[in-house]
């Protein structure tokens, strides 16, 4: 028998709470909710944004097992390419496929140059110095400690190598990624032979980043729907941020069990199994040959500069 | 029921979590081929750990359960053949569709259980687009799982299930979280499942399709143990046993604009004989 003895302040109306907000104080919202809402809906627009996958573009055309192999090529090639003239010709290129495959060259430059400075920057930066690297000084940063500073030709030269590298190669990843669907990313990592399990397990992972993702937005949102006080009390914050982590854990725990089970009641004993993979066209093989012809352009390109 | 006609059978099932939280205590009963049985009871009733252990996923602390008159154990399943046609058999709807549709396309989500069961590739296309046109989601078969409503991933769930053609059916909760529309679909497909033979065992907790889905309950107190089982319609009119595992409460009333309309309040709103 269910009974129900409601309080009587629950009967009452909050009198300290003024229903048209009067009394209320202005606050901005909290840094560090900005930017986890943003990097979430920033991760599920990303993820969740294919559309650039299905235009009809060069690329698009192209079968996943050919951009793949192909694309291997070309980054293995721009990592042993040393000339800056070679790199740059061959982004140049990587930026012409992207406009043929309907990318937008602003959008294509901006997602890849997002990057750059990320992965390279703290790197080349003290490279490009007469510190670390020594010769003709030629932008002059001043004396430290009676030691003349300066940006070296040769510091800089060795930067824009890195740099062009870095974003030719970066460019030749977000190609694949953003003219593929992931499931036929997928499926080309499996016929390039690629082991099943790995295969099964980065989908999987994949596949339930979506879901954790809604978690940790569900709690977000269930906790701003009750935060009445300061969100910016910091001590509050990194007990939200602890007690969500401990919680999203719990839960990613218990989803991991519940799929191991649907993998055993479907028969999942350890070993992955797929669907077969179409044949190769011949579409296919021109686009790896076409990988394969620039890659020893470039390399032999860079051995007549150097 | 004869030993040909019983497809499980639960002896004296105990079960605990972490050998400390119990889920099923002394439980048992026989399901019979083509029988469509509904677990009756209140959240954290055991429900579901009874389907789990008819789908081999759990195994109980005490007592022991029989398949199709082979006793189902860790041992048994780890023998491949006896894996193979169990699983084949029995298929499992799980409640939460999330952590069933687990592969990168509903494709490949369906094509999962025949592959495992080391069907050709040529054989598993056509059990997948047959199932896909059957559910009519055949034109989601390319897309990915976080791209499909919750509706559309109880479909894929059943279809994923179906493709094995298994003779016994498990659903956790089906009609759960379903839109009204899901849900009719839903009790109408479990109906036409029945009539083609499959034997179908269902918890749930909604007393409001108790009638259009099962011919039998099985119901469960909140002690964990088995207290009733009988026809769907004797148990719906026991109400008193109804409100003893708490699956209604005795809030009975009658409606200003219909006076012989009387309800009572349970987890759904369940019609009262009378």
């Amino acid at each position: 028998m269910i009974t129900t003895a409601t309080p009587e302040w629950l009967l009452q109306p909050e009198v300290a709470l003024c229903p048209c907000g009067c009394i209320g104080r202005r606050r901005k919202a909290n840094f560090v909710d900005k930017t986890l809402q943003n990097a979430g809906g920033l991760l599920l627009r990303t993820m969740f944004a294919e559309d650039a996958a299905t235009r009809d573009g060069l690329l698009q055309r192209c079968d996943a097992r050919a951009k793949l192999a192909g694309g291997a090529v070309l980054l293995l090639a721009a990592a042993l390419v040393h000339d800056v003239r070679v790199l740059v010709v061959l982004y140049l290129l990587t930026l012409a496929v992207a406009v043929a495959s309907k990318l937008g060259a602003k959008f294509f430059v901006q997602r890849v140059w997002l990057f750059v400075p990320l992965f390279t920057g703290i790197v080349v930066l003290p490279a490009t110095l007469n510190v670390i690297t020594p010769g003709r000084i030629v932008v002059p940063l001043g004396t430290w400690f009676g030691y003349h500073l300066g940006v070296t030709s040769q510091g800089a030269s060795s930067a824009a190598v890195i740099v062009v590298r870095v974003a030719t190669s970066i460019s030749l990843v977000v190609l694949l990624t953003l003219t593929t669907r992931f499931a036929d990313l997928l499926t080309g990592l499996r016929a390039l032979r690629v082991p099943r399990l790995f295969v099964l397990v980065f989908s999987m992972a994949y596949r339930y980043v979506f879901v954790l993702l809604a978690t940790v937005d569900d709690m977000y949102t269930a906790r701003k729907a009750r935060a009445v006080l300061d969100t910016r009390n910091t001590k509050r914050g990194r007990q939200f941020v602890a007690a969500s982590a401990g919680a999203l854990f719990g839960r990613a725990h218990a989803l991991s069990d519940e799929v191991h089970h649907a993998m055993l009641a479907r028969g999942f004993r350890g070993e992955a199994r797929s669907l077969r993979v179409a044949r190769v066209s011949a579409n296919d093989v021109v686009v790896v040959l076409v990988a394969v012809v620039v890659s020893i352009v470039a390399l032999g390109g860079d051995r007549v500069l150097r | 029921m004869s030993c040909v006609d019983t497809v499980m059978e639960l002896r004296s099932v105990s079960y605990q979590y972490l050998g400390r939280f119990p889920a099923l205590d002394g439980v048992s009963f026989t399901v019979g081929r083509g029988e469509r049985v509904a677990l009756l009871g209140a959240n954290g009733c055991g429900k579901s750990t009874v389907l789990k252990v008819l789908d081999g996923l759990v195994f109980p602390d005490r007592g022991s359960y029989d398949a199709f008159a082979v006793p189902v154990t860790e041992d048994a399943l780890e023998d491949d053949q006896f894996v193979t046609a169990f699983r084949s058999r029995v298929g499992f709807v799980f409640q939460n569709s999330d952590a069933q549709v687990f592969s990168p396309t509903v494709r490949e989500e369906v094509a999962f259980g025949p592959l495992q069961m080391g069907l050709d590739s040529p054989d598993v296309e056509r059990r997948v687009d047959d199932v896909l046109a059957m559910l009519e989601i055949a034109h989601l078969a390319d897309r990915a799982p976080h791209q499909l409503s919750g509706g559309q991933k109880k479909r894929v769930a059943v279809a994923s299930v179906l493709v094995m053609n298994p003779e016994v059916l498990l659903f956790d909760e089906p009609t759960a979280a379903l839109d009204p529309r899901a849900q009719q679909w839903l009790v109408a497909l479990i109906a036409e499942l029945h009539a083609s033979g499959k034997t179908i065992i269902i918890a749930t907790h909604d007393l409001d399709r108790l009638e259009a889905i099962a011919d039998r309950c099985i119901v469960f107190s909140e002690d964990h143990e088995l207290v009733a089982d009988g026809p769907t319609r004797a148990i719906l009119d026991d109400v008193a046993l109804l409100q003893r595992v708490n699956l209604v409460h005795d809030h009975a009333h009658v409606h200003a604009q219909e006076p012989a309309h009387r309800h009572l309040h349970g987890r759904g709103h369940h019609q009262l004989a009378g």
